[in-house]
């Protein structure tokens, strides 16, 4: 009768190797690759020379920040999640880099799709919900200055992830003393050894824990970001590759017409607001950042508060402190309209959604509300100033409260 | 003893075993009810392109996914919305009749001691039969797609088809990925078939291990849409139901393919080691 | 269970090899409490035609699952064609063919397709004369016209030929029957019949079961009786005849002092008197059913001649005197004898005896 017992153990065993290949698996990163040792420096120098790398790649971004859910269904404009939408949730993207003029970026929703081609001079942005193309063409000579600071600013109307090597680029810049820079250990990244770059604030009156640039040991392309919070184990931010291949793309895939059907804006793009932006961006790394937060120096937040990305040098935050905890402070606003209120497309929202949003993303505390993540808060004082940064809020507090210097 | 010696040692012929596969193929595709399932299938995409050729206006898109045009303006996206309309019902009930049925159907009939006393090992009779289930999952994507093309190529223009990438495909182009969207979808359904398979084993009762597949896929289906269950959904078979956009990206993302695949691999394996301890020891007592 | 089962057969373990086409020790089935089976050990030998007997519910048909492999036993062990079951089915099976519990088809297909289908099933069995087969089984049993039509048009009759037919696809070496001729008319039964009696000619050891004691009777050489889930007896018909004690009997309608008589000749007379008319009501049935009538019911017929008459009976043990002495006893007493005899009880009389119920003789 034992026999018969024995016919039942594959249905015991079966679905317990199954179900620890599938938990185990994809845990196991693989051994960390033995390299010849470098230094921070000449990590950062690979990186450097890592421009003009051509590849096709997955990328995945996964945010942690604590936030409540909200609905972030793409395509459903009448919310104004398009910024909410990278912060919340994970994202598929895919990557093909060809030359230094041609790139194009894929994120891959349910059903839909929005892309980036940037192909030479010209300049596509497709939304397949609604089928809508906005085609811009590009000014003489710009072509190189988006690529060093790669994308960046110059997707008008483009929310989306960018690549590590473009936050990556980011970071650098903003390295300054309050940082400290180590290569941390080796580990396997898509299948490829990185060198691990650690950028670790010295202040501890930041939430942000460190960063972590996981940098091809080959190419020097970074391969992934991953910002840690503090008190958490796995990053609040993570953007990395999945899979890379650094084969040059087809070159067809740059090609880009849109499809019989489909809605096509031509927006004209005004050089000189261009260079502002790009000078504006390359000199002071300030509030016009990638809608993730990414770079410790700044509130992702602020790209989109209202008077700051449009009015430039005008309307321009006040800054206590620098560094990793700094507090970005904008002056009082008239309705305290929450940075929410306009989407990335700038579909303006109605006033109750924004305050239902509003009620729904902040709590009460002393002398305002607070959004509070793993790694930005967001204080609106009751007199309607609103004070941000990668800091607890008892920092905004003492900021809205005239204790920190500016 | 006149016993013949030819006849007292164990027989010296070994076939492969393909001969029982083929004759299950027979079995299934002699009963009427097969043709009925398959010709149900056929008919919701040609009942979407005749409802939408007569309606002049309204939606065009015949309950299809989003990034499908407007059938009006391409008659090959018949297919594809036919395939996606019965993604969450119509194929899994199809596949829940003929995977419920595969061991309770036999034992109902009394067929099953007869095949075992063949005699037709019982882990043989199992894979034969979640491969004819498999077959089915095929036949009847294919159905809807082939029944879906030819209706829109009737009713409607055919002409290059755009993706969801924002890329225009030819034709030729475009039957290439309306197959690999057939198999897409037939793979998604293998999950269910094992699970079918397993609970047919369960009973003598087919209509029974039907209506308990059947159900099974609505279950699984309710909770992949709750989002309080986050954790789980990546377990389900129907996780990767709706993956098939994939496909309609250029280039061609075959991440979601591998990942449901491997899903469904998991299924099989699952409730195939299931359904083998089940049937192994059970007592064929109809 | 089978530990002692092995001592008691080590003795003779070559003897038994090869002359049993089936053997069974300590074979025993429960599903939860009810056990169908008990400690069943079960000897057929090769080329013999082995009646399996006992009423509808003894437990036959879950014997010949176990044999088959279909279900498997609680405890014991079985050896068909000398390899171990279910362990060996697949070298085993295709050399039995077999009927279980009525015959069973896909309605959809036809007679021959069906056939068909249950050959692909196996292995062993040749694609390239399986149509050839398929044709030769239907032939054999007479459906060739029927081989196009569907199964679900066929009668009970013809399902009951198919099944036979399924089972004769391959050459066997043994072919096990449940209940082969149910559901067939007198010349159906009378055709499987003959049918069995030319398997047996070849060589083909056949294992029927059946509740009908005449159908056994008639063409069985061994025969075991079931009861109630226990073997009772087995053997050759000729020594289960015989195995029965001799009985007197005595029609006379003085009942009483007969029995006086015998009580003082040291035997035991049987409590019931049954007037003669009971014993010839109880069988015309059978007669009738089955176009040969048996000795018992002939012996019946006779003794009606009296209705006055009642037979006293009595077990007629070795102690006993001869015949002849109690007869002469029973005349000089005074009794008025009408009809005196003695005999082996008839196998029906076993039967009743050894399973405590009646069979349905006439079903």
């Amino acid at each position: 009768m034992s026999s018969k017992w024995m016919r039942w153990l594959p249905a015991a065993i079966v679905p317990a190797v199954v179900v620890t290949a599938a938990v185990a698996i994809p845990a196991t990163a693989g051994a960390a690759p033995t390299l010849p040792e470098k230094s921070a420096d000449e990590v950062l120098a690979m990186i450097a020379d890592s421009t003009g790398v051509a590849f096709s790649g997955t990328l995945e971004q996964r945010s942690d920040l604590g936030l409540p859910d909200i609905p972030t269904t793409p395509g459903s404009s009448e919310l104004p999640t398009g910024a909410l939408e990278f912060l919340t949730g994970s994202h598929t993207v895919r990557a093909f880099v060809g030359d230094s003029s041609s790139v194009r970026l894929q994120v891959l929703d349910d059903m839909a799709e929005r892309d980036v081609i940037i192909n030479g001079d010209e300049l596509w942005l497709y939304d397949s919900d609604p089928n809508e193309a906005v085609h811009v063409t590009l000014p003489e000579g710009t072509t190189a200055a988006i690529d060093a600071h790669a994308g960046g600013d110059a997707y008008p109307g483009y929310t989306g992830p960018r690549t590590p090597a473009e936050v990556a680029t980011r970071l650098i810049e903003a390295i300054d003393p309050s940082t400290s820079v180590s290569v941390a250990t080796t580990a396997l990244v898509a299948g490829r050894s990185v060198y691990q770059l650690s950028l670790d604030p010295k202040s501890s009156e930041t939430l942000v824990d460190g960063v972590t640039l996981s940098v091809d040991s080959e190419t020097g392309l970074p391969l992934r970001v991953e910002v840690t919070a503090v008190g958490q184990d796995d990053p609040a931010v993570s953007l990395g590759f999945s899979a890379i291949d650094f084969s040059a793309p087809d070159a067809s895939l740059f090609d880009f017409s849109p499809p019989a059907g489909a809605t096509v804006t031509e927006k004209p793009i005004d050089p000189e607001a261009l260079e502002r932006r790009l000078s504006k961006h390359s000199a002071a790394h300030g509030a016009l950042d990638a809608p993730h937060p990414t770079d410790p120096n700044e509130d992702h937040l602020a790209k989109h508060l209202p008077g700051v990305d449009a009015a430039g040098a005008e309307g321009a935050p006040a800054v206590y402190g620098s560094g990793w905890d700094a507090v970005v402070a904008l002056p009082a606003m008239p309705d305290a309209a929450f940075p929410m209120g306009t989407d990335a497309g700038g579909t303006p929202a109605s006033a109750a959604e924004t305050a239902q949003l509003l009620e729904q993303l902040t709590t009460d505390v002393e002398g305002g509300r607070v959004l509070s993540t793993a790694l930005v808060t967001v204080l609106i004082t009751d007199d309607g100033r609103i004070f941000a940064g990668a800091v607890p809020v008892e920092r905004l507090q003492a900021a809205a409260a005239g204790a920190l210097e500016r | 003893m006149p016993s013949d010696p030819s006849r007292a040692s164990a027989p010296a012929i070994r076939t492969s075993g393909l001969g029982l596969f083929a004759s299950e193929v027979r079995v299934l595709f002699a009963r009427r009810r097969t043709w009925a399932l398959l010709a149900a299938l056929a008919a919701v995409p040609v009942l979407i392109a005749i409802a939408i050729r007569l309606s002049s206006d309204g939606d065009a898109r015949g309950g299809g996914p989003p990034f499908l045009g407007s059938i009006t303006q391409n008659g090959l996206f018949v297919a594809l919305t036919g395939l996606a309309v019965s993604i969450p019902l119509f194929l899994p009930l199809t596949i829940g009749v003929v995977a419920g049925d595969t061991i309770a159907g036999e034992a109902n009939l009394g067929t099953l001691r007869y095949l075992l006393v063949a005699p037709v090992a019982r882990v043989r009779l199992l894979i034969v039969k979640f491969a004819v289930a498999a077959l089915f999952c095929f036949a009847a994507t294919l159905t809807i797609v082939l029944a879906g093309t030819a209706i829109g190529a009737a009713l409607f223009p055919v002409g290059p088809v755009p993706l969801l990438s924002g890329d225009t495909i030819g034709v030729g182009e475009y039957a290439l990925r309306a197959l690999l969207l057939a198999a897409y979808v037939a793979v998604s359904l293998l999950g269910l078939s094992a699970v079918g398979l397993f609970i047919s084993t369960l009973t003598t009762v087919p209509v029974g291990a039907m209506a308990a597949t059947i159900v099974l896929a609505a279950v699984s289906q309710i909770l992949g849409a709750l989002p309080q269950l986050e954790w789980l959904h990546p377990w389900l078979f129907s996780h990767h139901w709706f993956g098939f956009a994939d496909l309609m990206r250029q280039p061609i993302s075959f991440g979601t393919f591998g990942d449901n695949a491997l899903l469904q691999l998991g299924y099989i394996a699952v409730f195939g080691a299931l359904a083998y301890g089940r049937f192994a020891t059970k007592d064929i007592l109809s | 269970m089978p530990a002692p089962a092995a001592s008691a057969h080590a003795d003779e373990p070559k003897a038994a090899a090869g002359t049993l086409a089936i053997e069974t020790r300590g074979l025993t089935k429960s599903f939860g409490h009810a056990t169908v089976v008990r400690d069943l050990s079960l000897a057929v030998p090769r080329g013999s035609v082995f009646g399996f007997l006992g009423p509808n519910g003894s437990g036959k048909t879950t014997t010949i699952r176990m044999l088959l492999g279909l279900a498997s036993p609680s405890g014991g062990d079985i050896r068909m064609l000398d390899a171990p079951m279910p362990d060996a089915g697949r070298s085993v099976l295709p050399r039995v063919g077999a009927l279980v519990e009525g015959p069973a088809f896909y309605p959809f297909l036809s007679g021959r397709a069906n056939l068909l289908r249950f050959d692909s099933g196996d292995r062993h069995a040749d694609p390239a004369t399986r149509s050839r087969r398929v044709d030769a089984a239907l032939d054999r049993v007479g459906l060739t016209a029927a081989a196009g039509k569907k199964a679900h048009a066929y009668s009970l009759g013809m399902k009951q030929r198919l099944g036979i037919a399924n089972a004769l696809l391959t050459p066997r070496d043994l072919l096990i029957l449940d209940e082969p001729s149910n559901g067939l008319d007198p010349q159906g039964t009378r055709e499987v019949r003959g049918l069995i009696r030319s398997f047996a000619d070849e060589g083909t050891t056949v294992f029927v079961s059946s509740h009908l004691l005449a159908e056994v009777e008639q063409m069985c050489t061994h025969i075991a009786v079931m009861s109630a889930g226990n073997l009772v007896t087995q053997g050759t018909l000729d020594e289960l005849r015989a195995s029965g004690s001799m009985r007197v009997r005595v029609h006379t309608p003085d009942p009483g002092e007969a029995r006086a008589v015998l009580s003082r000749l040291g035997l035991s007379p049987d409590a019931d008197e049954r007037p003669d008319a009971a014993v010839a009501v109880a069988r015309p049935a059978a007669a009738s059913a089955t176009a040969v009538a048996y000795p018992g019911a002939a012996s019946a017929a006779v003794a009606s001649a009296s209705h006055r008459d009642t037979v006293v009976t009595a077990d007629l043990p070795a102690t006993a005197p001869p015949p002849e002495d109690i007869s002469r006893a029973l005349v000089t007493a005074g009794v008025r004898v009408r009809g005196f005899s003695v005999d082996g009880a008839s196998l029906e009389e076993r039967f009743v005896a050894l399973t405590g119920e009646g069979f349905d003789v006439a079903q």
